[in-house]
């Protein structure tokens, strides 16, 4: 049972009620039931925490989490409060530690969250001290489930959660492993914003072929993509986890490993760029894809457009904003200029992207949209496949992957 | 400090810089996005880095240009084809910083405020930071940028950063 006091509007999923993205007791309800349910969500790099003692925070859903790499092949990902007196432990960003010591009273932790020392626990001269039935095992920090999956670190605070493999599913592992193929990462660098629109606007938004020539002049401005351009639309069986493929305009499989495809990319353009490098790319993955994505419901997007790779970590912070936190990064080997090719590619992302400024303007006016409405308002996903049905489609004019979407959600929200 | 008694420049040099940036921010503060690049030498470099980056020598910015030509790309997507709500910027600085001079080059410094109003918003702060810039003196001896760098302290923006400062 879940405390909504909203009925969804009819049995199907081609109008979506505004009051998914406003209303505050959903909300809570997606924490408990997705972010803290049985899904995958995303803690991080392999390449980040390098070393045994190395360390990230993070959010995951809205608690924050230390990311360690606690022994040689062992990564743990520990609630980042003390068992204690409830102290937020580590305040860094990351660094290094030898253990985890709450600055309060100075319980310290092991680096895999086992519960080392409490001073004077048996009191100071034989007065005071703790229960003798307090039982350190069961106090060490909260530790969540892992899994390593090609150098990204997925954690999970149920234990129900099935395997990520299995969790994602055969077809949108091959859009995974694409990109994170379990060669060595490396971070090209980090951007953040708070975007204010309803965290689900934003995998919606990644989901939804129909906006991609339309929204984002600059991709047919300077010719990076066409409304025609062969493109694949791919779900896993639940509907939760999506991934766009769009081809090259011209030549699939004509340029070989390392060589250049900015001719197969800029075509047909009403402008041309003044300096061409800002797009200039080669080839690097397997497969032709100019733009690649993977969504892994419900925390990341992970996508490469051509060489800038990304993953974009989504962290709600209430129906009406989230934020969204860029990590860039290429592979150990990329040589100087492969690493400014990213870095010029980066251009287009982040809170000054020449294409996503586009998407994070347009997600808030959408959510100011919903605010704003009447009862019993709701958005229209009726593109494609007839409007009705949620299956895999070849081609841009459809929203039939918001539709497999909010099929899931429903299921999982008990909606 | 004792940069400026290692380095010294004249007060001719200084007045010189300060009216250089007057300009550059009285350009940007009031729209006139075409002449932006016109601050720049041929061959230059534009960067808004967040500080986090910066620090860790890791190469991702917020916007960055190689070139001109970049620059020019960049206020053409601004001007015609990148969707936004309607705002101002209006830019702050102060503590302006001959750091190093040699020749007809100088590196400064100043701290950058940026404003942002939306349309019936109230005023809010988008980001704060620093400014590591290299100047030259052209031919013609008008001042010109070879490296803008502005280092954002901002952890967190404010959904979107639409104009250069």
């Amino acid at each position: 049972m879940n405390n909504i006091a909203k009925r969804w509007p009819g049995a199907g999923v081609t109008e979506i009620p505004y009051w998914v993205y406003t209303d505050k007791d959903v909300y809570e309800s997606e924490l408990d039931r997705i972010w803290y349910g049985d899904h995958w969500l995303y803690a991080g790099l392999e390449a980040e925490v390098p070393q045994v003692g190395s360390y990230r925070t993070t959010t995951l859903g809205e608690r924050q989490v230390i990311v360690v790499r606690s022994a040689q092949d062992q990564i743990s990902v520990l609630e980042n409060r003390c068992r204690h007196r409830g102290v937020q432990i580590c305040q860094a960003r990351s660094g290094k530690l030898t253990g985890i010591t709450c600055p309060y009273h100075q319980w310290s932790y092991a680096l895999d969250g086992t519960l080392q020392g409490v001073p004077f626990r048996r009191g100071i001269k034989g007065k005071g001290g703790m229960s003798r039935d307090f039982s350190p095992t069961d106090h060490g920090l909260l530790r969540l489930k892992v899994e390593v999956v090609n150098g990204m670190i997925w954690a999970s605070f149920s234990d129900r959660t099935p395997p990520f493999r299995e969790y994602i599913g055969d077809r949108l592992w091959s859009s995974y492993e694409r990109i994170v193929s379990g060669r060595r990462l490396r971070v090209v660098g980090y951007n953040r914003q708070f975007i204010p629109a309803n965290w689900k606007l934003l995998i919606e938004n990644i989901r939804d072929p129909y906006h991609g020539a339309l929204l984002h002049v600059f991709l047919p401005t300077f010719g990076l993509f066409r409304p025609d351009q062969a493109s694949e639309m791919r779900m896993d069986e639940t509907g939760r986890h999506g991934s766009l493929m769009s081809l090259p305009a011209r030549d699939p499989g004509a340029a070989g490993h390392g060589e250049d495809i900015t001719r197969d990319i800029a075509v047909d353009a009403s402008l041309q760029l003044a300096d061409k490098r800002l797009i200039e790319a080669v080839k690097e993955l397997k497969g032709d894809e100019t733009l690649g994505s993977c969504c892994v419901f419900p925390s990341v997007i992970l996508l490469q457009q051509i060489n800038a790779l990304q993953v974009r970590h989504i962290i709600p912070k209430g129906p009406d904003g989230c934020e969204l936190v860029w990590t860039h990064f290429g592979f150990e080997e990329d040589d100087e200029a492969m690493r400014q090719r990213r870095v010029r590619h980066g251009n287009l992302f982040g809170p000054a992207g020449l294409v996503s400024v586009d998407d994070s303007e347009v997600l808030a006016m959408a959510q100011r949209g919903f605010k704003a409405a009447e009862e019993g308002g709701a958005a229209i996903v009726q593109m494609g496949t007839g409007g009705r049905e949620t299956g895999n489609e070849g081609h841009m004019a459809t929203e039939s992957a918001i539709r497999g979407l909010y099929q899931y959600y429903r299921e999982v929200m008990g909606l | 400090m004792t940069v400026l008694q290692e380095n010294p420049i004249t007060a001719f040099d200084r007045e010189a810089i300060r009216a250089f940036y007057d300009a550059y921010f009285d350009a940007l503060d009031e729209g006139r996005l075409e002449e932006w690049p016109d601050f720049f030498a041929a061959e230059c470099r534009y960067r808004i880095i967040s500080r986090e980056n910066f620090e860790a020598g890791q190469g991702l910015c917020i916007m960055q240009a190689d070139s001109k030509g970049m620059l020019t790309d960049r206020v053409r997507a601004i001007l015609k084809t990148q969707v936004y709500a309607p705002r101002y910027y209006r830019r702050f600085y102060s503590g302006l910083r001959v750091v190093k001079a040699s020749g007809k080059e100088w590196d400064v410094r100043q701290n950058v405020l940026i404003v942002q109003t939306l349309i019936n918003k109230p005023s809010e702060i988008l980001g704060c930071g620093v400014g590591h810039d290299r100047l030259v003196s052209n031919e013609s001896g008008q001042l010109k940028f070879v490296d803008r760098t502005l280092i954002l302290d901002t952890e967190m923006i404010r959904n979107s950063v639409i104009y250069p400062a």
